[in-house]
């Protein structure tokens, strides 16, 4: 118990340190908890290492990154780089590629890069007087202006070409005024000449540029908090990833909304559009209605017979939903009766509907199950406060009780994936998004299989939840003791539970999938990744994230678990004592 | 503000070679951001004889946004609307550049009745026909141009002189008739609503 102690302890302890965490604490707990495996060569096994959140203000320190390792390859200037990115979507990679597959020139042409000549302008040189053929006006060589693509006009007109497709918002492609030219203009000269004219639309002009960086780019995107918090976030070489953001947020990478997995982006929209549409009415029309076996329309009953007639004027027996005649007596319905079984084509239609209905009503009420669990739950945080202080004043020898805080975490993040579970399961086996993927038997194992699992896990959440809710600060020392035993106990089952569900998920169902592929943000014992801050210490290539954020990525062998490094306690945010993202390495070394 | 001295100087340049090109530009009225340009069908096409007239609105913007065109003039071609005489060309929207000029503009659309693109329609019914029965596309647009590209320039004598005979001066009977592309009747309420 006493190294547990020390372990928790120094866990906290020395809040500024950035070291990764060292293992004198590898301790043997008698527990029967399987540790999560270290050195694995997936995703999971560095966290952090390639989410960045790039604040407002770092915008343009960040796009340098990338714009100088295409000024740096290709000898360019800053505008000409930006151009070109612009057109390759910020994907440097990609412009590499077409770059080694076409040559220069070709790359340079499609993307209206048009590197100024070694020649001036016949024009400039010539006559003191310049016609500009754009406003027929003869103007003096000073107040024109060459661009790189040779073509000359006014300042006049170029500044108002450039008014005018800036408010078209076309700032990024501004293309010269020659017809059939497709150079794209110097953004230094946009700028000189716009701001002479309309200064905020210079601005204007300069943070479509800059917010390029965020809206053409496939791995940098908006924070989707509301209200905005103006942060982007950038994920490096992952697709399918669940982040927060530095104002808290979390979500998906893949489709921006709030992170859903085990469910894929496709499920989750289906799911909550379904749920939208659905639930209130759904939740009705099934308590207190039956079809009509005529017209199928949901029939309310309004008296107290059993002999009910629908609008269409077809009757039917309330009790087993069958079509009857009209005659009755206060027993019996004449010439029917519900007690034989019988199936008949007729009904199928209205079968299937029903069945349909009961399907998604059986996913829905457990998934709502869970996710009010969670939002119950979610008070635990303030009386875990209380009872933390009251059990810190009376036991002087217990003076960590982040087990109490790594538990009540890792019960929010597996309530959230047992509820997206339900979601999950309702696509995976029903013929809305995979018909045809699985004979009806595979399916059935399958299934049985998943949720055996889903069970399993389920099974000791609520056994986890039992626990934190107990009345700690009124039991006695050995209580408190035995109770931290079990929580930190049903903790790390919780955690391989749900791995397991997870590896399960992925390789045995999804992963089996021919038709479509459905991916998901993989299973993360953290809970979704704090995404690290940009600094402006980045190194130039701009690919690569800060120093220390490469060091928080790298897994360290000679420490217990995966990855692991001091938070310090100024990390955490709101009340400084609960953070929901903790790492929970207390609980994975056990 | 509309660009008068581009203007001006456009109009001069359009009509100094108007019988060699085939194209004209006049001034509907005193206002320089309307105007009413006449094309003439390309020989060798169905629209050969007709004169076809264009509404030409020139926006605030012009030269840096394209003129707004169409025909007045029906005609019967897969790129213009056979209803409104709405017209599909790159460079009246994309593709327009402020180094064009409305004169170049027309001459454009003077190639496009000689070499229609029924692959980018605006007019979807007559692309069918052109693909699928040419014959008959070239039978209705020849009818099209005998029936409403030339009766304007054979009858705007008569037109005159029946208007004038209303009691409306000569002057402005020219004017609201060349406004409103030769529709007797449509001058008519012109001239009645002043």
């Amino acid at each position: 118990m006493g190294e547990y102690l020390s372990a928790d302890e120094d866990y906290y302890s020395d809040p500024d340190s950035q070291e990764p965490f060292h293992s004198h604490d590898d301790v043997d707990v008698d527990v029967d908890v399987p540790v999560v495996e270290d050195d694995r060569d997936d995703p999971r096994s560095t966290p952090s290492s390639n989410k960045i959140v790039i604040r407002k203000e770092h915008l343009l320190l960040a796009q340098m990154g990338d714009l100088r390792r295409v000024m740096d390859l290709l000898k360019l200037r800053e505008q000409h780089a930006r151009t070109l990115l612009i057109h390759y979507r910020w994907d440097v990679d990609r412009l590499v590629e077409v770059l080694a597959e076409m040559g220069k020139d070709k790359l340079f042409a499609q993307a209206g890069v048009t590197l100024p000549g070694n020649t001036t302008s016949p024009l400039l040189q010539s006559s003191s007087i310049i016609t500009c053929y754009i406003c027929m006006e003869d103007v003096c060589p000073r107040e024109v202006t060459t661009m790189d693509c040779g073509h000359c006009y006014c300042n006049n007109c170029w500044s108002e070409h450039f008014i005018v497709r800036i408010k078209e918002g076309q700032s990024k492609r501004i293309r010269c005024m020659e017809h059939k030219c497709n150079a794209i203009c110097d953004e230094a000269v946009v700028r000189k000449l716009v701001s002479a004219r309309d200064p905020d639309l210079a601005e204007r002009f300069d943070r479509f540029l800059l917010e390029s960086y965020v809206e053409d780019n496939k791995i940098v995107k908006w924070c989707p908090s509301v209200p905005h918090c103006g942060n982007a976030i950038r994920v490096d070489d992952e697709k399918y990833c669940e982040v927060e953001c530095a104002c808290g947020f979390q979500f998906c990478f893949g489709c921006s909304s709030e992170a859903h997995s085990p469910c894929s982006c496709t499920m989750w929209e289906l799911w909550t559009k379904k749920c939208r549409d659905e639930s209130e009415t759904v939740n009705w029309i099934t308590v207190n209605t039956k079809p009509c076996p005529k017209c199928h329309k949901p029939v309310e009953k309004n008296g107290g017979c059993n002999l009910v007639s629908c609008i269409c004027g077809q009757a039917f027996c309330w009790l087993c939903g069958g079509p009857t005649g009209r005659d009755h007596t206060w027993s019996s319905i004449r010439g029917h009766s519900c007690g034989r079984y019988k199936e008949e084509g007729e009904q199928k239609k209205a079968a299937r509907a029903k069945r349909e209905l009961y399907r998604y009503m059986h996913y829905y009420n457990r998934y709502k199950a869970h996710t009010d669990s969670f939002k119950l739950e979610s008070k635990l945080v303030e009386t875990m406060m209380d009872k933390i202080s009251a059990l810190d004043r009376r036991f002087y020898n217990l003076n960590d009780f982040s087990w109490l805080t790594n538990g009540l975490n890792r019960l929010f993040r597996s309530r959230r994936v047992l509820s997206y579970s339900y979601a999950f399961a309702y696509y995976m086996f029903g013929d809305e998004l995979f018909q045809g993927e699985m004979t009806k038997k595979t399916r059935e194992i399958k299934q049985n299989l998943f949720e055996d699992q889903q069970q399993q896990f389920e099974f000791n959440v609520e056994q986890l939840s039992k626990y934190l809710e107990e009345p700690l600060d009124e039991y006695s020392e050995d209580k408190v003791l035995d109770i931290r035993m079990r929580v930190i106990n049903f903790s790390g089952i919780v955690d391989s539970r749900c791995e397991q569900m997870y590896e399960y998920i992925e390789n045995d169902l999804l992963g089996c999938l021919v038709r479509t592929t459905h991916s998901i943000a993989p299973y993360n014992s953290k809970g979704v990744e704090k995404a690290s801050l940009w600094s402006a210490t980045v190194d130039n290539s701009g690919c690569h994230p800060p120093q220390d954020v490469k060091d928080f990525g790298r897994p360290s062998k000679e420490s217990g678990c995966s990855s692991s490094r001091k938070r310090s306690r100024r990390d955490s945010r709101g009340d400084g004592l609960f953070d929901l993202n903790l790492p929970a390495e207390a609980i994975d070394k056990c | 503000m509309v660009d008068l001295t581009r203007i001006q100087k456009e109009l001069t340049d359009c009509n100094r070679d108007k019988r060699v090109s085939g194209v004209s530009l006049t001034l509907c009225g005193d206002d320089l951001a309307h105007l009413s340009g006449t094309i003439s069908g390309p020989i060798g096409t169905p629209y050969e004889g007709g004169t076809f007239q264009i509404d030409i609105r020139i926006p605030d913007d012009y030269p840096f946004v394209p003129p707004k065109m169409k025909f007045l003039t029906k005609v019967w071609h897969p790129n213009i609307s056979s209803q409104n005489g709405a017209i599909c060309l790159d460079i009246l929207k994309d593709q327009w550049s402020p180094a064009l000029t409305v004169k170049t503009a027309m001459l454009s659309l003077q190639a496009l009745l000689s070499t229609p693109e029924p692959n980018d329609p605006q007019d979807a019914v007559v692309a069918q026909q052109y693909i699928r029965e040419y014959p008959t596309f070239v039978n209705t647009a020849r009818y099209w141009t005998e029936a409403f590209a030339k009766r304007t320039s054979i009858g705007i004598e008569e037109k005159v002189k029946k208007l004038v005979e209303m009691g409306f001066p000569e002057n402005s009977v020219r004017k609201v008739l060349n406004t409103v592309g030769g529709d007797e009747n449509l001058a008519l309420e012109k001239l009645c609503s002043g």
